[in-house]
């Protein structure tokens, strides 16, 4: 057990008759998580003074909301929704990877969990961006590679093959032509879900949770999942999902794939769902859409910038309301006073 | 006294020589890693040593075995709470992040608070966070998971009282 919190000036033993901890209780959601009228707050005053084991009570019941106000409120809320939200994924995955491994035949191993291990990421990489930065690099082979909005990579460029290792995020990768090497050498991104070669192009990698997407504006990438034999070949225009077993056509959303690299989201016919899962991967926290207005329809080119300016325009020209709960939580939902 | 003390020590140092090796073994099947895997051993040992008696052993592997797989369990809770709160971090512009002490003793506690709402339903658990740590009222929260404002009343009493309970027995 990790230690109790402990508040040296409360005395921690004698019980209090659970009838008066729980008006104690009843209070506190009345007073603290509620608005109360000055009737409530009157009513409370009576019963606080009516016997001393009343405020003692109420002072325990008061003193639990002391754990949770040492860590500043945004960042415990975070963590803790991010953890919760965590788990819940952590549960559904196991228990498909559990049915994949018993279809497959293949005993269940523990080491399955270990492509959880999402902020190490940033910590390993040789390059990395923030949530809501975007970074342009250039390579001595010519390459350039540019990072978008909370992503890590790694690269080795000095072996007998250049190798990118894309660890979490999405880059948009466009190759040199490695004059200085006496034979061009080949180039290939690794994901955890597998790899692929560059046949002389620009293309745009993205990592999701258990997949990844390969969209090519220039050239051509062979495509290799992780467990399977099958390899494929993405020809310009295309959007590929790349798994561990399997590569699969993408949609894009209607949303043009390479966009961001210069700051914005730009398409057409595009669901507010998408667009607004899209814009919070370049701000802190969360935004939330109701499924009420997920369907509305969008085109336009949003810059990614400034994402709150975003949200004031689709509500200037949208039925929706937009509602700040904290700085990092944003619920879009429908209006309908309009 | 003294004498049942020294000779719940012997016990388990009993259990240790005997069963350590296995026991790392075991958890290193869990775990995946000999480093935790030793941790954990140790933790399940200390454990033992912190309690009155050791009660007679007739499987003392299934003795170990219980007591380390919630030890498991606590290890992976706090792990995913180490992530979440790395997460969390990650995304704060720089000037907000914590000193490193801070960073330290802020997830201490988010760990104690963890494991205080542990044994919550979701709902309830998701409900009190959002009242203590985002500040929303009942009537947002209510709106917020879709029940009514009087089962979020509930949810917020049943929370304080587990918390309670915790803290202050029953």
């Amino acid at each position: 057990m990790p230690p109790a919190i402990t508040h040296p000036d409360l005395p921690v033993t004698g019980e209090i008759a659970s009838t008066v901890v729980d008006a104690a209780i009843d209070w506190m959601v009345k007073l603290e998580f509620n608005q109360p009228s000055a009737a409530t707050r009157d009513a409370f005053d009576v019963w606080l003074n009516a016997q001393p084991v009343h405020a003692q009570a109420w002072e325990r019941v008061h003193s639990l909301r002391k754990d949770f106000a040492s860590v500043p409120r945004g960042m415990a809320s975070d963590a803790l929704h991010a953890v919760d939200k965590q788990r819940q994924a952590n549960r559904l995955s196991r228990r498909q990877t559990l049915k994949i491994l018993m279809l497959a035949g293949v005993a269940v191993t523990a080491t399955w969990a270990v492509r959880d291990d999402v902020p190490w990421q940033r910590a390993l990489a040789d390059a990395s961006t923030r949530v809501g930065e975007q970074r342009t690099m250039h390579l001595d082979d010519g390459t350039v590679l540019v990072l978008n909005t909370d992503t890590a990579v790694s690269f080795d460029m000095n072996g007998t093959q250049r190798r990118i290792l894309l660890r979490r995020g999405e880059i948009m990768i466009t190759t040199g032509d490695d004059i200085t090497y006496k034979d061009k050498r080949s180039f290939w991104i690794d994901t955890p879900f597998g790899t692929m070669q560059a046949l002389g192009t620009r293309f745009v990698v993205r990592l999701e949770d258990d997949r990844a997407r390969i969209s090519v504006q220039d050239g051509a990438v062979q495509m290799h999942p992780a467990k399977a034999k099958e390899s494929l070949i993405a020809n310009v225009g295309e959007s590929w999902w790349l798994s561990d077993y399997a590569i699969e056509s993408a949609d894009t959303l209607g949303m043009r794939q390479d966009g961001w690299a210069d700051g914005v989201i730009a398409g057409q016919n595009m669901r507010l769902d998408d667009l607004l899962a899209e814009l919070s991967r370049y701000r802190r926290g969360r935004v939330v859409c109701d499924a009420d207005v997920g369907d509305l329809r969008v085109s336009g080119i949003y810059h990614v910038r400034d994402t709150d300016q975003v949200l004031q325009f689709l509500l200037q020209t949208q039925p929706i309301k937009v509602t700040y709960y904290t700085r990092f939580w944003v619920a879009v939902a429908s209006d309908r006073t309009r | 006294m003294a004498s049942a003390d020294s000779r719940h020590q012997l016990q388990v140092q009993v259990l240790y020589s005997d069963h350590n090796t296995w026991l790392q073994g075991w958890l290193r099947r869990k775990l995946g890693n000999a480093f935790d895997a030793a941790d954990l051993a140790q933790d399940t040992f200390m454990r033992i040593l912190a309690r009155q008696e050791v009660p007679e052993l007739r499987e003392p592997r299934a003795f170990l075995s219980t007591i380390a797989r919630g030890l498991v369990v606590e290890h992976w809770r706090r792990r995913e709470l180490e992530q979440a709160w790395l997460e969390t971090l990650a995304q704060l512009p720089e000037q907000e992040v914590p000193s490193p002490e801070n960073r330290l003793q802020f997830l201490e506690t988010l760990s104690a608070i963890d494991n205080m709402l542990d044994q919550l339903k979701p709902n309830i658990r998701t409900a009190f966070l959002l009242a203590q740590l985002d500040g929303l009222t009942c009537p947002q929260i209510a709106e917020r998971i879709g029940v009514s404002l009087s089962t979020v009343e509930r949810y917020l009493a049943a929370a304080l009282r587990h918390c309670y309970t915790i803290r202050f027995g029953v």
